[in-house]
């Protein structure tokens, strides 16, 4: 993986920071008008009872900070893998899906998801999976869990170069309103306590350099675990980069003080001065007010226009019978 | 060609089944006999209570048509039985494409009941286009039932019919043969976390295809017993193939003629259930009594193989020694 710079412009132009917050009381951000909602931390568990997806092709590098945030206010939250990563690494392949495996079991911990589910489709592959088989996975998982609000992929990303993030964001997109409609494999509710479930809000990473934003989160009280996550992505990330470079420079007789003495350290803080540096120095950041972020493209299908419309047209209208 | 078989080096190995010709939709018109063909015949009391099957038809009229004694034999005999239907039958006889898909919908229920069978599940696939769907899905879903389900059995179209023009029957037969061997702990992690686990398929039935089919044949099944019950899930199946209410419609055409049949009897429901026995049943008959069976469907069961534990523990019983003498 490239070390990359995003672009900071948001493609919707205009750069109002909202004053909202998730939860209940969050302003629904708007695709096209040109607001960027900024989301900060909630004090106490405002989430409680709600359940969190994060699904991805490999792992949560890109929404790792938003996780623990979003489980930090009360969401019990699940990790769903579409891939096996057999090309991550430099190992075999069978070593590469075996490392990947444990280093996603210790993100798992680290940030603390209730559990891991993975689909183990080989990596880079997935557009040519029948996306009905990976949807019937993804329904059944969305019914079965009971999710509320799920983290993907922009499936309309632009420049994402990668089939798996692609793939993984549509069928999340199609699964969410899919899982709610009945006539959709019915089968499902053949297993105890599976029902129709819809998924209501959703957060599509800005994972590439100018892919469209209008959500910032606030990972400030996140970071360490963010920068503990950026290590821990040695096969598919570069988590290792620093005890790399310390090595390196130690072969030309010389040391960064940064790095510090051991790899654990060098890594840390190579991550920390380096990597945090995508979601604390892109373009614009000063506009938001928080010192580090991660950017999302957010749909709020909490209530549609239609239901608000008509909600807002009884109150104002109705009468005694 | 009459006698030529006597001038040839070896008998015959396949044997043409000849039709009676009141329904083309009966047996193969190939057979093939394993040497180590069995009689299943009925099973006093309820020896498979505690087992579950899972019937598969690509449409509506396949399980009726088909297997309808195989299964109404295993509901007596204790097993608890599921019907699943891959198409939506949208191409049935009767009405436009809307009323033929509610149609069928409607009697797929009433022919579960009728065998006994606890619940019908539609898949709803498009007909005669299921080789456009991916395999892949169709699997995934029925290896989802089977396991939903704890099936231990299926019946279902044979896969190694050659004769098989039919994409749909195609399909659903290489689909459920394929599941029957995939399905372990590790092919859908998630399932086994959310606590389904199923079962292993220990026993497989594939029934043959008609009027062009060509089917191996190990398996007799005598459904002698059961041949009523077979003969009224065909009635239940109104909308569409050549059963339903035939009966009665032939009763009715030939009374406008100042005709009757005296099998067809006085009354729409004995014209209904005598043409089928006596007609489109027949071939079924035919087939059991070169058994001495009064009526038998054809299969080629597969069970799950030999074990081969056992086998290498008597070795060792047999063979060991001891360590230091």
């Amino acid at each position: 993986m490239e070390r990359r710079n995003f672009i900071g412009k948001t493609a919707l132009g205009g750069m109002v920071v909202g004053s909202g917050v998730t939860g209940a009381g969050a302003l629904a951000a708007q695709p096209g008008n040109g607001e960027v909602v900024v989301e900060r931390s909630i004090p106490g568990k405002p989430h409680k009872g709600k359940v969190l997806a994060v699904v991805v092709d490999d792992s949560p590098l890109f929404c790792a900070g938003t996780c623990a945030k979003l489980i930090n206010e009360g969401y019990t939250a699940y990790l769903i893998r579409t891939t096996n990563n057999d090309k991550s690494g430099d190992g075999s392949y069978g070593e590469n899906v075996l490392k990947n495996e444990k280093e996603n079991a210790r993100i798992e911990e680290i940030l603390g998801f209730k559990d891991v589910y993975e689909f183990y489709y080989r990596q880079h592959r997935l557009h040519s999976i029948p996306l009905v088989d990976i949807r019937f996975r993804m329904i059944f998982l969305f019914r079965y869990l009971k999710v509320d609000t799920v983290i993907t992929y922009n499936p309309r990303g632009y420049g994402e170069e990668n089939p798996d993030h692609t793939v993984t964001g549509q069928v999340v997109e199609e699964a969410s309103w899919m899982a709610g409609i009945p006539t959709h494999l019915p089968e499902h509710f053949e297993a105890e306590g599976v029902s129709a479930q819809v998924v209501k809000e959703r957060y599509y990473m800005a994972a590439q350099p100018g892919q469209e934003y209008n959500r910032v989160v606030d990972i400030g009280s996140v970071k360490d675990r963010k920068i503990q996550v950026l290590t821990e992505l040695q096969s598919q990330g570069n988590g290792n980069m620093g005890s790399e470079l310390r090595k390196k420079l130690s072969a030309e007789g010389k040391r960064i003080p940064m790095l510090g003495n051991d790899n654990d350290t060098a890594n840390r803080e190579f991550a920390r001065n380096f990597l945090f540096d995508h979601y604390s120095t892109f373009d614009g950041i000063e506009n938001y007010g928080v010192t580090s972020a991660e950017r999302f493209f957010y749909i709020d299908k909490r209530n549609t226009d239609l239901e608000s419309g008509i909600d807002a047209f009884i109150n104002k209208n109705a009468v005694k019978l | 060609m009459n006698g030529i078989h006597e001038k040839m080096p070896h008998p015959p190995s396949i044997f043409s089944f000849k039709r009676s010709g009141y329904n083309i939709f009966t047996l193969p018109n190939y057979e093939v006999y394993t040497d180590d063909l069995k009689i299943e015949r009925d099973l006093p009391g309820k020896p498979h209570k505690g087992r579950v099957f899972a019937a598969i038809q690509p449409h509506i009229d396949d399980v009726p048509l088909y297997c309808a004694g195989l299964v109404a034999k295993l509901i007596k005999e204790g097993y608890t039985g599921y019907l699943i239907r891959i198409s939506n039958d949208d191409l049935g006889s009767g009405g436009s494409y809307g009323e033929g898909v509610l149609r069928n919908e409607i009697d797929n229920d009433k022919i579960a009941e009728v065998l006994g069978l606890k619940k019908a599940f539609n898949l709803n696939y498009t007909n005669h286009r299921m080789d456009g769907d991916p395999m892949l899905e169709l699997k995934t879903r029925l290896l989802f039932l089977f396991k939903v389900l704890n099936v231990d059995t299926v019946i279902s179209f044979d896969p190694q019919d050659m004769l098989e023009r039919n994409p749909d029957h195609t399909m659903t037969a290489e689909a459920v043969y394929r599941v029957c061997w995939v399905g372990t702990r590790k092919d859908f992690p998630e399932l086994n976390k959310a606590g389904i686990t199923g079962k292993s398929i220990t026993d497989q039935y594939y029934y043959g295809m008609s009027p062009m089919g060509f089917h191996p044949v190990n398996c007799v099944v005598d459904i002698s017993s059961v041949i009523d019950k077979k003969v009224e899930s065909n009635i239940a199946n109104a909308n569409k193939g050549p059963c339903g209410h035939s009966g009665s419609r032939l009763r009715a055409r030939l009374a406008k003629e100042n005709k009757k049949l005296p099998i067809l009897g006085n009354d729409d429901k004995t014209a209904d259930f005598q043409y089928i026995k006596e007609l489109l049943m027949h071939d079924w008959k035919v087939f059991g009594e070169q058994f001495g069976l009064e009526y038998a469907e054809p299969y080629f069961w597969v069970g799950t193989g030999q074990e081969y534990t056992p086998t290498v523990q008597d070795y060792i019983d047999e063979h060991a020694v001891p360590l230091r003498s």
